[in-house]
């Protein structure tokens, strides 16, 4: 059996997470709420990863590797070009000197880390998206979504559950 | 004085700040044309520069250096407005910078993209601006990486991108809002594309959150980086009114200085233009006016440090430019830069100036002046009464080409401000609802915990 | 790969100059300039301008400040309410002072201005993008800027004027920098004379433009290194060192009676050209 998609939304975070809840409670067959379920929201709400369980972020891995890695190597490339072919004095400083170094290599840090951070906000938010089967623009405005797919066994009493917590609307997806 | 009310319905956020992409009126075109003709005389004087030679700026030897520095220095200056309320406020949890740094944030790209055209516009070979390029060639010549306009080239390059894809980032979330309620057209293709289907998706929303601080974290000694290596371009030169160890701070708060002049500026401008009274309230206006005066004196306290370092030191080569600054050629705008830059200020002290928009709106517009002319007063007279007394036979003017650049600058930056505000949308959407929302939250739990009237509800 | 050369050359690239460093070998060009026997005719910097194609500005341009000669003479009087003050002007020959240490070598953006391993501060003209970093930096001004389209400029030699350019010095463009060589033309002519017949350059075989246009031989001019040179002589005598930002001598009794120094010397850029003070009627 195919899997449908059915959006509610609701009309703020007290409602959605008693319903996230109930769901991930419930054990409803041919709905796992750990894989089937995505809640959207208007802004950003540290509780709603409460109610939805430890998710990890990863951003911050990129991260490191991205500003310790492109500045080590950046620097190594300034010190390797300031020794190359036309390796001359200027200003009596030593022909590789820290002091420029540093500042340069500070900057790449910088650089790489700010470049690699948002490779990795892309990859792990998984953006560019495509878009769900089902939004609405609501959900941009001043409502909580929660898009779930599911058997179309399990669609009955998904619904019953949304109305139950007020959903302001719920959308179903068209049979195919 | 009324702050943004908490119970403020999201859709009326999202409708208000909508409104504001919307067709402009005739007003805006005329302005914009403006705007246009004097870049357009920005660019009819470059290509007399360039067609004829550095000489018709009115440089010689030793004056060297001129407004196009000045200029240089001012828009990096100003560039640092979206990086302390951006970055640094985000950091410190102050939530009024909510509705106010969209538009600083653009500010600070736009005058990055201003200032590098000075970088061009100084060059006497700006054909071969390249070679200050690190790029891998058959001769193995790289640039000089002893060099701090070097390091400059490489710092605003980093602090440019930077600040374009933190600008960027910042808004899709907005981006994704405008997607959903323009109607289709250009605009439409354009914000779906931009919005990378954002659907606020708690995996979205996670890694945006991690995101946003990480890049802020970056962005703050990026930012202080940047105007220190700018500073360097002066401090690591031997030069008497340059070599001095104070520079890198003392620009970093000139910079900050003029930033937060210049948003008190486009604060009163945008409220007034796009009707957004609902949300650049007067206490926000209240604090940046209280932060801009409080930086003002920092920068008046350091600016107090050079001069008494270059009387009390035993430098005489420092002590006569400085007395040279006070007495000699430049001394009418010296003198009109200590005014503008630390007498100006002052008024800000009075509580019935700090929401009094007028007033407010000339003493921003003051400042700015001030803080342009520091860099000139730092620039011109080291180059007329440096070290070597052969050199200070004759004065020296700017001249109408360079001046000509110069303002057509303001016309650049002022175009591409005003092309921004009308397809993206100058207030954020997204965080004015976060700070209404938490508001309420916080309201709530007072009463909740009986502690309203304890509190003192009102005074934010 | 440029790694692998930046490793195994590390300790090489480590040094600075002049004070840690290696002494030149074979050659460290400097000059010597007497300041008694300066008359300030300017035949050294017309000679210059000859030498080395200066193109000629023009009194307009003059008195603005953009004039091009890369030596000039500049004029002192003493303001002690003599009797007739235009007289007794002293005369000082300025040129760029070639220092070991150059202020303007380590600001150029692009690295148009390096130091040679002869002792020389080179200004390569197809590198300069024209910041005038350098210039701002240097504390002799002896830097020069093309601020015009020199030579496409009208009148920079006026017919048959053009007859006397030198085939030996390149012309610079538009928006380049330029200043004194020590006629780099004839240094690297009398080097390459002297490799082919395998021996190295004598004293006296390079003279400068300026040197041999001097009435009264104030300018020397030779190979610092060389203990047989004019040059590495008059040092010697006059008891100054390349190598010190402060010379020994003046620390002790009677060296001030020597008359050599050289031009800001404290700031340390440590100059290539030793001035010997004029004989003065009285005491500074």
């Amino acid at each position: 059996m195919s899997k449908r998609h059915l959006l509610a939304l609701f009309t703020d975070f007290d409602a959605a997470e008693k319903v996230v809840t109930e769901l991930r409670n419930l054990g409803i067959k041919g709905f796992n709420a750990e894989k089937d379920m995505i809640v959207k929201s208007p802004i950003e709400h540290p509780e709603v990863e409460e109610f939805l369980g430890d998710r990890p972020v990863r951003v911050q891995w990129f991260t490191l590797f991205g500003a310790v890695g492109v500045g080590a190597l950046l620097f190594l490339l300034v010190a390797a070009a300031q020794g190359s072919f036309f390796a001359q004095m200027k200003g009596g400083k030593p022909i590789v000197p820290f002091p420029p170094d540093f500042v340069l290599a500070y900057e790449f840090f910088i650089l790489g880390g700010v470049y690699i951070t948002v490779l990795g906000f892309l990859i792990c938010a998984g953006l560019p998206a495509r878009r769900s089967p089902l939004y609405s623009s609501k959900v941009s405005e001043d409502q909580i979504g929660i898009l779930v797919q599911s058997e179309e066994s399990a669609s009955g009493t998904l619904k019953s559950i949304f109305t139950k917590h007020q959903a302001l609307e719920i959308q179903e997806e068209a049979g195919k | 004085m009324k702050d943004i009310r908490e119970d403020i319905a999201w859709a009326q956020i999202n409708t208000d700040v909508l409104k504001s992409l919307e067709n402009p009126r005739r007003l805006y075109w005329v302005i914009l044309f403006v705007a246009i003709a004097m870049v357009g005389v920005a660019v009819g004087c470059e290509v007399y520069q360039y067609n004829m030679g550095l000489g018709v700026g009115n440089f010689d030897n030793p004056h060297m250096w001129g407004l196009y520095i000045a200029s240089f220095i001012f828009w990096i200056g100003m560039s640092h407005s979206g990086t302390l309320l951006s970055a640094i406020l985000h950091l410190m949890h102050a939530d009024w910078r909510k509705p106010i740094y969209r538009f600083a944030e653009a500010m600070t790209t736009f005058s990055l993209m201003t200032a590098g055209l000075f970088v061009a516009v100084h060059l006497g070979r700006i054909w071969q601006i390249y070679f200050a390029l690190p790029y891998p060639n058959m001769r193995q010549v790289w640039p000089n990486f002893q060099s701090p306009l070097l390091w400059d080239a490489m710092a605003i390059f980093t602090y440019l991108s930077s600040s374009i894809l933190f600008l960027y980032i910042g808004m899709i979330p907005d981006l994704a809002i405008c997607r959903d309620n323009m109607h289709s057209g250009w605009r439409r293709k354009l914000y779906t594309a931009l919005s990378l289907g954002w659907e606020g998706t708690d995996r979205q929303w996670r890694n945006f959150r991690m995101t946003y601080l990480t890049i802020a974290c970056f962005l703050i000694p990026l930012a202080v980086s940047v105007h220190s290596i700018v500073a360097s371009d002066f401090g690591m030169s031997q030069q008497p009114g340059w070599h001095i160890t104070s520079f890198p701070p003392y620009f970093v708060a000139g910079a900050l200085y003029s930033g937060c002049a210049a948003i008190i500026t486009l604060f009163i401008i945008l409220r007034y233009v796009f009707k957004f009274e609902e949300y650049m309230t007067m206490p926000i206006l209240k604090k940046i006016v209280r932060l801009t005066f409080a930086i003002s004196m920092v920068w008046t306290y350091l600016v107090w440090v050079e001069y008494a370092t270059a009387w009390f030191g035993h430098n005489p080569h420092d002590q006569h430019l400085l007395l040279e600054k006070a007495t000699g050629t430049y001394a009418p705008f010296w003198w009109m830069m200590n005014f503008c830059a630390s007498v100006v200020p002052l008024i800000l002290v009075f509580k019935r100036f700090q929401t009094n928009i007028p007033v407010l709106f000339a003493v921003s517009l003051l400042l700015n002046l001030g803080m342009w002319l520091e860099r000139w007063m730092i620039v011109a007279p080291t180059f007329a009464d440096g070290y070597y007394p052969w050199t200070w036979d004759h004065n020296q003017w700017p001249s109408l080409v360079q001046w000509g650049i110069v303002f057509g600058s303001f016309g650049w930056f002022t175009m591409l401000f005003m092309i921004f505000c009308k397809i993206f949308p100058s207030v954020s959407m997204y965080e004015v609802k976060e700070m209404v929302y938490h508001r309420s939250l916080a309201t709530k739990r007072l009463q909740a915990t009986g502690e309203l009237a304890a509190a003192g509800k009102g005074a934010h | 790969m440029s790694i692998s050369t930046l490793f195994e050359n590390y300790s090489e690239f480590r040094h600075r100059h002049p004070d840690g460093d290696v002494p030149h070998n074979p050659y460290k060009w400097a000059m010597a300039i007497d300041l008694d026997a300066c008359s300030g005719c300017n035949a050294c910097s017309v000679a210059c301008y000859a030498e080395n194609n200066l193109p000629v500005v023009g009194r307009e341009k003059f008195a603005h400040g953009q004039v091009m000669h890369w030596m000039r003479i500049e004029r002192y009087w003493d303001q002690d309410g003599r009797e007739f003050p235009d007289r007794g002007a002293r005369y000082l020959p300025m040129l760029c002072q070639q220092c070991e240490a150059a202020p303007c070598e380590t600001v150029c953006p692009v690295g148009a201005t390096n130091h040679t391993p002869d002792g020389l501060n080179s200004q390569i003209y197809n590198r300069c993008i024209g910041s005038r970093y350098c210039s701002s930096n240097c504390p002799y001004k002896v830097r020069y800027f093309n601020w015009w389209d020199y030579p496409s400029t009208d009148n920079v030699w006026p017919a048959e004027m053009n007859m006397q350019l030198n085939p030996d010095v390149t012309v610079r463009g538009k928006g380049v920098m330029e200043k004194c060589t020590f006629c780099i033309q004839r240094i690297r002519g009398a080097e390459i004379d002297a490799k082919t017949q395998g021996r190295l350059v004598r004293d006296g075989e390079i003279q400068t433009a300026c040197m041999q246009a001097c009435p009264t031989s104030a300018i020397s001019f030779g190979n610092l290194v060389d203990p047989e040179s004019k040059v590495h002589k008059q040092w010697r005598a006059q008891q100054v060192e390349l190598d010190k930002h402060e010379q020994v001598k003046d620390e002790e009794p009677g060296g001030t009676d020597l008359r050599g120094y050289r031009i800001y010397e404290w700031l340390a850029p440590y100059p290539s050209i030793m001035y010997l003070e004029r004989v003065r009627e009285s005491e500074i």
